[in-house]
């Protein structure tokens, strides 16, 4: 299990950061994501045999967000 | 009255989209999949068996107007809760003064997040804790039946926008359950047009257009939290208000009609609570001698009837029709004494000379 925190930009309320967690039930693999607005950031955990980062970072990109590691 | 149409149409022209961009992901979810059950539903498993397949327009408009009817009873009841929530703190004047300011510097701050002037005013809005939001998402996903519209209608009580939020701390400040419960519902009726009609319609805002809309949410909300400092400052009793030195630039151009007063007697004063304000605005008196202020009441059913000088404390219902006598101790020479309704809108001074 992986965990990794990113600073996420383009985020103009709350919702946005509620459409990055959905992406929680779009891939295999995740365990936890939760996103902040407030923080302008995201924290995941992720099974890295199951799912990989640039996979869960393209869904991130497909929102309309870009996360950036830490 | 006057405050439940201006929730009305805050709700009508700036909430209904700044609450969709929040709260309309949980409609559409939950409504999509309705869309996709329906459409499958028509079209059957096979191609071609029923060409002419559409999603079951009544259906759809059932669902989304229980989403909207839960939201407006779970609102409704929230405004009344906050509104007793005010009437508990048992505000006085200048507790509510100091609540107004501070509901205009959130609301300020609310606009300066939307203008994403610095990450900072972020805070100024409520970020849900993200087990409530997972809950919400899963339970809008997984739904295609009418008790889900109306079960998730009432969720988004725990996902106010940022109005909405400017909103209930209004409702706290009325200081009264019924006023409260009213208020929040003329705002959530006011959001529900724009609500059903984007959704029924199934448009989407697109990207510009959207940025372009927040930046008029925010202008609005800017006017609203300035307004709101400006009656706490007035309810304080500042001489420093816009609007207190708006009504004095007014009151020299023009005086509004004067309804007739009795003459100022020794150590008596008049002064008429209209509909419109108080008249006239600005009152002579003799310094160092104890007075009494007559205000005289005549079909008055404004907040003007709600009477407060904030000097000396008083808070006084005026009755629909009548005079009510105010003792003013004896001032010094040169005092200006301010006084203003309840909901510092309408004000007026006292100016003690010699």
């Amino acid at each position: 299990m992986i965990h990794k925190s990113y600073r996420v930009t383009g985020m103009s309320c709350p919702n946005c950061a509620m459409s990055i967690e959905s992406i929680e039930d779009e891939l295999p693999g995740i365990r936890r994501l939760a996103a902040s607005y407030q923080k302008g950031s995201m924290e995941i955990e992720y099974d890295e045999n199951l799912v990989s980062e640039s996979e869960i970072l393209a869904a991130v990109q497909r929102r309309g967000y870009q996360a950036v590691m830490n | 009255m006057d405050q439940y149409i201006l929730a009305f149409v805050t709700g009508l022209t700036t909430g209904g989209l700044s609450c969709l961009a929040v709260q309309g992901g949980l409609l559409a979810s939950s409504l999509s999949r309705q869309v996709e059950a329906d459409l499958l539903a028509a079209r059957g498993s096979g191609k071609g068996r029923k060409p002419s397949a559409k999603p079951d327009q009544g259906r759809l408009a059932v669902s989304i107007l229980l989403f909207l009817s839960a939201k407006v009873v779970m609102y409704t009841l929230l405004g009344f809760l906050l509104g007793a929530l005010g009437s508990v703190l048992q505000l006085n004047s200048t507790a509510r003064a100091l609540l107004l300011i501070a509901i205009g510097i959130f609301m300020v701050g609310n606009a300066l997040r939307m203008f994403d002037v610095h990450p900072l005013f972020r805070y100024f809005v409520i970020e849900p804790p993200h087990f409530i939001t997972r809950y919400i998402r899963r339970t809008a996903k997984n739904s295609t039946d009418f008790v889900t519209p109306l079960f998730l209608g009432a969720l988004t009580v725990l996902i106010p926008c940022g109005v909405t939020q400017a909103m209930m701390a209004v409702a706290v400040g009325t200081g009264s359950p019924l006023s409260g419960a009213l208020l929040m519902l003329a705002f959530t009726l006011g959001t529900s047009p724009v609500f059903f009609a984007v959704a029924y319609f199934t448009m989407q805002l697109g990207r510009t257009m959207e940025k372009w809309f927040m930046r008029f949410v925010a202008v609005v909300v800017l006017v609203l939290g300035l307004v709101s400092i400006d009656t706490g400052l007035n309810l304080a009793g500042s001489p420093l208000s816009v609007s207190r030195l708006f009504q004095d630039a007014q009151t020299v151009q023009a005086s509004a009609p004067v309804q007739e007063l009795p003459a100022a007697g020794d150590g008596t004063l008049f002064l008429a609570a209209q509909n419109n304000g108080y008249s006239p605005r600005r009152l002579s008196a003799p310094a160092g001698t104890d007075l009494v202020l007559n205000v005289i009441t005549q079909d008055t059913f404004s907040c003007a009837r709600a009477f407060v000088i904030p000097d000396l404390g008083v808070e006084v219902l005026l009755p629909q029709n009548g005079s009510t006598p105010i003792e003013i101790p004896a001032q010094a020479a040169g005092t200006v004494m301010q006084f203003t309704c309840s909901m510092g809108m309408y004000t007026g001074e006292i100016v003690f000379g010699q």
